[in-house]
C-alpha cells in the first residue's frame, strides 16, 4: 500500500468540522476553526478517501506520497 | 465613531434597494454595532462574521428556543404549526441534535453525490432556455430561474409531480415569518397557514414512502426514522426544510447572478470566451450579491466580539453580504471578478451549519450559466424597468426581472 499525503486548503475551509466528525484520528480544528491534520499514520486509505468526499468545499486533498498522484478530488470537483 | 448619520432601520427603501452600500458605511463606522431597533448586534466585518459562524459552543442557532422566552404562553399557542416544525429543523438547532441530522444528509450531498443529477439539470436548463428564446421577453425570474430549482429539489425527494405551483405559495407564505415586516401584522398567522398546508400535502407522501422505499431522500429518512436515529418529527421538518430551503433561495442567486452580468457585460464575454471560468465565476455571484444576506445567532454565555462585549442571551445579526464586500478581505470588493482566487466568501455561511445544499446549487447554479453562455448573448434589461427587491433582512430577492434574450446565431 502506497504511503499517503493528506493537505488542507485553507483557502477552501469553511470549518463544517465534518472531517472532524468522520475521522477524529486524523483531523481536528486549529485556533481559526479551520481543520489541520494531526497524523495519517495506521490510517486506510478508503476511510481517508470517504471522509475527504464528505468535505463541502473539496479542501481535503488526498496524494501518494512518493508519486504525487492525486486520489481525491477529481480535478473536475475542484473548484 | 461615527454613526450618528445612519439610521437603525434596516427597511427602508435604500437600505433594501441596496444592502451593500448600508452595510459598506456600518462596517466603517462601528463594524460590530449595537441596532436598539431591532434589538441585537449587526456584525458585519469579514473577521468577525467567521470567529461567529465558526463557533458554535459560544454561539446558538436555536432560533425557536430564544423566540419562546420572548413570547406569552398564549402567544407561543397562537403559533404552533411553526413551533412544531421549525423546531426540528437543522438550521435552528445546536450539537448534539444537529450532528445526528447533518451527518446522516451530508452523504447525498457532497460534490461527488450531487454530480449525479447534472445531466438532468442540464436537460432541464436547454429546454427552459428553449422555450424562453421563443418568447424572446421573459420574466427571468418567474419563466427561468424558478424552474430549475423546484425540478431538482422534487426529483431528489422522489416526487417530479408534485403540484410547483402550490408549493411556491406555501413556501412563500411560509417565507414571510422571516421578514421584519412592520407592515405586515400578520405574518405569523400567514406563516401557520403555509406550513400546515405543506404539512398536510407532505403527509400522505411520507406515509406512501413508508409503505413503498426507494432511493430517493425521504425514504431514507424514514428509514432513520425506524432504526431509531431520528424522531417522526424530525422527519417531517426535514422534508418542509428541503423543500422549502432548496429552491427559492437559488432561484434568486440566478437572478441576482444575471443581474450582475448585466451590469457587467466584459465579464459576461470573459465566460463566454473561456468557459473554464464557470466555476470561479459562480463563487464570484455568490460573493458578490448571494441570496442569503444574513443569519442570526445568540451569545450562549457572555463573550466578546469585535472588541465589543456581547451578553449572555443577546442575538447578533449575522451578515453574509456586509462580510462578502469586506475590503480587508478582499481586494475591489465592491468590483466583480470571476477569476477571483482565493475567494473564501461566506454566501453559504462558516462552521457547523455551512449550507448542506451548496454543491446541489452550485451545480444548479453553473448548469444554468452554462446553457446560457452558450446559447444567449448577454441579456438585456427591458428599458424603463424599475428594479424592486422584497422587503426582508435574510433573502436578497428581486420581485421581477423582465429581460429580452437573444440567441448566438
Ligand atoms: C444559492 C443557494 C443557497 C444559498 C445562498 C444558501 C444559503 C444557506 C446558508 C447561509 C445557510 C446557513 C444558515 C445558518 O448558518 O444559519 C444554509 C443552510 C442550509 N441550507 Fe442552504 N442555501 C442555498 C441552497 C440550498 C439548497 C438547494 C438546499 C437544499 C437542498 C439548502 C438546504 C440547506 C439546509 C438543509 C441548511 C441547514 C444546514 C445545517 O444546519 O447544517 N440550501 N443555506
Ligand atoms: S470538512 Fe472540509 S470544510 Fe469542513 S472542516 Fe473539514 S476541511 Fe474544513
Amino acid at each position: 500500500m502506497s504511503k499517503l499525503r493528506v493537505t488542507v486548503n485553507h483557502n477552501k475551509c469553511v470549518g463544517s468540522q465534518l472531517c472532524v466528525q468522520f475521522l477524529p484520528a486524523v483531523f481536528k480544528l486549529n485556533e481559526k476553526g479551520q481543520s489541520v491534520i494531526i497524523t495519517t499514520k495506521e490510517i486506510d486509505q478508503q476511510s481517508i478517501i470517504s471522509t475527504a468526499e464528505q468535505c463541502p468545499q473539496c479542501a481535503i486533498k488526498v496524494l501518494d506520497a512518493d508519486t504525487g498522484e492525486v486520489f481525491f478530488p477529481p480535478a473536475e470537483l475542484e473548484f | 465613531m461615527e454613526v450618528t448619520n445612519l439610521s437603525d432601520d434596516l427597511m427602508t427603501k435604500e437600505v433594501i434597494a441596496d444592502p451593500h452600500g448600508y452595510y459598506r458605511q456600518l462596517r466603517a463606522a462601528d463594524p460590530v454595532h449595537y441596532n436598539e431597533r431591532w434589538g441585537g448586534w449587526i456584525l458585519t466585518a469579514y473577521q468577525d462574521v467567521v470567529d461567529v459562524l465558526r463557533d458554535a459552543n459560544r454561539f446558538s442557532s436555536d432560533r425557536m428556543g430564544f423566540l419562546a422566552q420572548e413570547l406569552s404562553q398564549e402567544e407561543q399557542e397562537l403559533i404552533a404549526p411553526i413551533f412544531k416544525i421549525l423546531s426540528y429543523w437543522m438550521v435552528f438547532r445546536d450539537p448534539p441534535e444537529h450532528t445526528t441530522i447533518r451527518l446522516l444528509l451530508n452523504k447525498h450531498f457532497t460534490p461527488l453525490a450531487i454530480e449525479r443529477y447534472r445531466p438532468m439539470v442540464k436537460k432541464i436548463v436547454q429546454k427552459t432556455i428553449q422555450k424562453s428564446i421563443a418568447k424572446g421577453q421573459i420574466d427571468f425570474i418567474k419563466d427561468f430561474a424558478y424552474e430549475i430549482p423546484m425540478s431538482v429539489i422534487l426529483e431528489l425527494l422522489g416526487a417530479p409531480d408534485l403540484d410547483r405551483d402550490k408549493i411556491k405559495e406555501w413556501s412563500e407564505k411560509i417565507g414571510v415569518f422571516f421578514f421584519i415586516k412592520a407592515d405586515e401584522p400578520r405574518r405569523r398567522e400567514i406563516a401557520c397557514e403555509g406550513i400546515n398546508e405543506l404539512v398536510d400535502y407532505l403527509t400522505p407522501l411520507i406515509e406512501q414512502r413508508r409503505e413503498r422505499p426507494g432511493i430517493d431522500l425521504i425514504s431514507l429518512l424514514i428509514s432513520a426514522e425506524e432504526a431509531g436515529s431520528l424522531t417522526y418529527n424530525d422527519v417531517l421538518a426535514t422534508c418542509v426544510l428541503l423543500v422549502f430551503g432548496g429552491h427559492e433561495t437559488t432561484m434568486n442567486l440566478i437572478a441576482n447572478g444575471t443581474l450582475a452580468f448585466m451590469q457587467h457585460p466584459d465579464q459576461w464575454e470573459k465566460l463566454q470566451k473561456d468557459p473554464s471560468l464557470l466555476k470561479k465565476a459562480v463563487e464570484e455571484l455568490l460573493r458578490y450579491d448571494g441570496s442569503v444576506k444574513s443569519t442570526v445567532r445568540w451569545a450562549k454565555e457572555d463573550v466578546m466580539v469585535g472588541g465589543k462585549q456581547i451578553k449572555k442571551g443577546e442575538r447578533l445579526l449575522v451578515s453574509l453580504s456586509g462580510a462578502n464586500r469586506d475590503p480587508q478581505q478582499f481586494n475591489n470588493p465592491d468590483g466583480l471578478d470571476i477569476t477571483r482566487d482565493p475567494n473564501l466568501h461566506v454566501a453559504f455561511a462558516h462552521g457547523i451549519h455551512v449550507c448542506l445544499g451548496a454543491s446541489l446549487a452550485r451545480m444548479e447554479v453553473e448548469e444554468s450559466f452554462l446553457g446560457m453562455i452558450s446559447m444567449l448573448k448577454c441579456p438585456k434589461m427591458i428599458p424603463g424597468t424599475d428594479l424592486s427587491y422584497y422587503p426582508s433582512l435574510v433573502h436578497r430577492a428581486i420581485k421581477e426581472l423582465p429581460v429580452i434574450l437573444e440567441p448566438i446565431n
